[in-house]
């Protein structure tokens, strides 16, 4: 049978990942868009399988909200990601300099 | 091994390679495609978990809309590869050994010890009538109505955002006005110059 | 089972809001008029609708609406209503600001309003998904807003940031969530607060708290979790700036109160330690940072992040003294936070942002009324007495040394005597120092009306606190 940790082991796995790819891919704003979009997937897949094993209907709803939000977070990404571009003609993350952070 | 466990070792694999290749192309559009075979797999995965509904959307509406959407920046956005390439090894073991030490303690806590089988054994198979899709719509429309109005405004919200962002009306570009094309007349176009003939 | 309509009437203020957006998206597409007066109209008016609406609803109960997903208690009105209040001034300096720059448009106003929902619904959620759905909703309109102007990309480098930035603080907190989820099984705070009672050292319990108190971090932008908070503060448009450093700050105390008292309540040990941390950094880099600012954008930035602080020692407090200090605090902050990117908004010329500490120098001789509104925002700041922020620090001091936390206390007051030194720098250029040029301070009437009032609110408030902390 399947257990519980399995589903969340990989999970982790994935979540794991999606900070690498962040800390790897600092200099290219499309594949950080990407990291995160596998950052919500993978605390995605724990919902499901704790809603699966707990028995619990509340944790695939809040999948599915999860999910909405995330289209609507990507579109609104993508539109500053193509305003950025039109400015600087890069989304290099090097060349973003002019603040200092 | 059951055939239920070989296939979640299957997809759990396939996931796993698809998402160190969406981190670790250079190419976005490869990248781009690993998250598509990512998300796939995910759905299968969810699809074991029996949340049928869930695994159906996600691949409808997040590969068919959501990474259709940033395949379609990415060709606009015309990237310069070369300059992608610059620092990723820099960065390359630093970003390995924080998900190393990330993956150790994560796995500390939600390893066999605290979630194995004999934690939480698997559910009851449901009845050969139990639809998932019923099941998570009736919640939808009764108890969670409140967080899904707020849902639909948020949506609401990311078009007027994603319109007010990159919409615009720029001076140089032209445009058709094809109400002035089909009144044209012949007086517009072609002017009749009476002039001395010369010789 | 049939739906029982007297369950919206909680609701009505964001109903009345909701109503209120929707109209004005539809007759802003239909006004011709450079000034936009009438959508303006009608966003002034649908506030003040529901701000009173909120008061009128408040009497000092709590009710649980919509199968425990909505909940309006004392703490959601005070906190609703002086957010709608408030928003009304952020909305005249903001035009001001905007119709001097010339993008004044009417997803401005739409945006704004629709950002003022999500905090409502932040503050009113009884439950991890109405919480979520609110957070982004008001998280979405502020990374639409920061990129506003759509011909900086300085505006557009920091609207990057901030999301890139606020989405993984958001993947940060739902991975907390879900480990709360999978240990307690509920999602709903009352449920969840019933669940985790003796189980105060379950280390999935607490591993899921790490995780949700770093992304409360992120959002409230505290130390080590700041990086966002000086670019965005700098590189928005500063109407835009004014609204991202007042009001989300109200929701932000919301949003930690809900997840950490209601929710969590019995985990206090565990977050009183992490709050104490982030608390202390947030004060100790956010004091000696600002100093050396030259920027005055960035240098508020800073010292929102010591403000962040101070608000963190309410809550961690833990006792029902430090919850209303944190509320009287935030709401202290909120107002003087909103006057001085007001007064920097006066300040600006067509086409051109003051931004930099300089250009206040000798106010005083060109516009005595501003210098003395900057004066008191200023002095409140820093908390001199008798202004409100003297009494919002005193409140929270009170809170954490009757927990027995006295050392905390003397360091917090050890970093606001610090923080006083900046603060009194800007009161030096604008009433010591000669002006610079000569250019004429450009203001309209009902800015600087509604200036002079949030100038001398500080400064009532300071002598007559008892007004606002009997209401919370």
């Amino acid at each position: 049978m399947i257990a519980l940790s399995d589903y969340l082991i990989v999970s982790a796995i994935l979540f794991s990942l999606s900070v690498a790819g962040i800390f790897i891919n600092r200099k290219n704003l499309i594949l950080l868009l990407m990291c995160i979009e596998l950052m919500l997937l993978a605390v995605n897949i724990n919902f499901v399988a704790f809603s699966y094993f707990l028995d619990d209907m509340a944790g695939q709803v809040f999948v599915f909200f999860i999910l909405t939000v995330a289209a609507a977070e990507a579109a609104i990404g993508l539109a500053i990601l193509v305003v950025l571009f039109r400015n600087r003609h890069t989304i290099n993350v090097q060349d973003l300099d002019t603040l200092k952070g | 091994m059951s055939v239920e466990k070989f296939l979640f070792y299957v997809f759990a694999a396939m996931l796993i390679f698809a998402s160190v290749m969406v981190i670790t192309r250079r190419n976005p559009v490869h990248s781009v495609l690993f998250l598509v075979l990512a998300f796939f797999n995910a759905a299968a995965l969810w699809m074991l978990a029996e949340a049928e509904f869930l695994a159906i959307a996600l691949v409808l509406v997040y590969v068919g809309a959501v990474m259709v959407l940033f395949l379609f920046v990415v060709m606009m956005l015309d990237i310069d590869l070369s300059e992608m390439r610059a620092g990723f090894m820099k960065y390359l073991p630093l970003g390995i050994g924080i998900s190393a030490v990330m993956v150790v303690e994560l796995l500390m806590v939600v390893g066999p010890a605290y979630f194995g089988l004999d934690k939480y054994a698997a559910p009851a198979a449901k009845a050969a009538d139990y639809s998932n899709t019923e099941a998570l719509g009736t919640l939808l429309y009764t108890e969670y109505l409140y967080p899904f109005e707020i849902a639909a405004v948020i949506l609401l919200v990311a078009i007027i955002a994603a319109i007010s962002l990159t919409l615009r009306k720029r001076p140089e570009t032209k445009y058709q006005d094809p109400s002035k094309q089909v009144t044209v007349k012949k007086e517009h176009r072609l002017r009749v110059i009476k002039m001395e003939a010369e010789e | 089972m049939a739906f029982d309509t007297t369950q919206l009437i909680p609701l009505l203020p964001e109903i009345i809001l909701l109503v209120g957006v929707s109209l004005v998206l539809v007759i802003d597409l239909m006004v011709t008029d450079k000034e936009r007066t009438w959508p303006f109209m009608l966003t002034l008016f649908t506030l003040l609708a529901a701000g009173c609406t909120t008061v009128m609803l408040a009497d000092g109960t709590t009710q649980v609406v919509f199968d425990g997903t909505y909940i309006r208690d004392p703490m959601s009105d005070i906190l609703k209503a002086s957010l709608l209040f408030l928003a009304v001034p952020v909305f005249i300096y903001a035009r001001e600001g905007l119709m001097k720059s010339g993008q004044w448009r009417g997803e401005f106003m739409t945006l704004t309003l629709f950002a003022i929902l999500g905090m409502m619904v932040m503050i009113s959620s009884n439950g991890f998904i109405s919480l979520y759905l609110g957070l982004e909703l008001l998280s979405l309109c502020l990374y639409a807003l920061v990129a506003f102007n759509r011909d900086s990309s300085k505006s557009a480098e920091a609207a990057m940031k901030y999301f890139i930035l606020g989405a993984l603080a958001s993947g940060l907190l739902l991975y907390g969530i879900s480990m709360l989820y999978g240990a307690t099984g509920k999602l709903d705070f009352p449920s969840i607060a019933q669940a985790v009672v003796g189980k105060e050292s379950d280390i999935v319990l607490v591993f899921g708290l790490v995780f949700v108190v770093i992304g409360l971090a992120f959002k409230f932008g505290a130390v080590p979790f700041h990086m966002w908070v000086p670019d965005v503060y700098d590189g928005a448009t500063t109407p835009v700036t004014l609204l991202v450093g007042s009001l989300p700050k109200i929701a932000a105390l919301g949003l930690a109160m809900r997840i950490l008292v209601d929710g969590l309540g019995e985990l206090q040990e565990s977050w009183q330690m992490m709050l104490i941390i982030l608390a202390l950094l947030s004060m100790a880099l956010g004091n000696l940072v600002a100093i050396a600012q030259e920027n005055i954008k960035r240098m508020l930035a800073y010292s929102t992040i010591s403000h962040v602080g101070f608000i963190f020692l309410g809550i961690l407090a833990g006792s029902d003294e430090g919850y209303r200090a944190a509320i009287f605090y935030v709401i202290a902050y909120a107002a003087m936070a909103a006057g001085a990117f007001g007064v920097l908004i006066a300040l600006d010329r067509k086409g051109l942002e003051v931004d930099q500490l300089h250009q206040l120098k000798g106010l005083n001789e060109k516009h005595p009324w501003l210098a003395g509104t900057m004066l008191l925002l200023m002095f409140s700041m820093a908390g001199v007495p008798p202004t409100v922020g003297f009494f919002a620090k005193l409140f929270v001091l009170e809170a954490i040394v009757s927990v027995g936390l006295t050392w905390l206390a003397l360091v917090a007051v050890f970093f606001s005597i610090i923080g006083a030194f900046y603060y009194i720098r800007v009161v030096k250029h604008v009433y010591f120092d000669k002006p610079t040029d000569d250019v004429e301070v450009e203001v309209g009437g009902a800015a600087q009306v509604m200036l002079a009032i949030n100038g001398l609110a500080m400064l009532a408030l300071g002598l007559f606190p008892a007004i606002l902390m009997n209401l919370i």
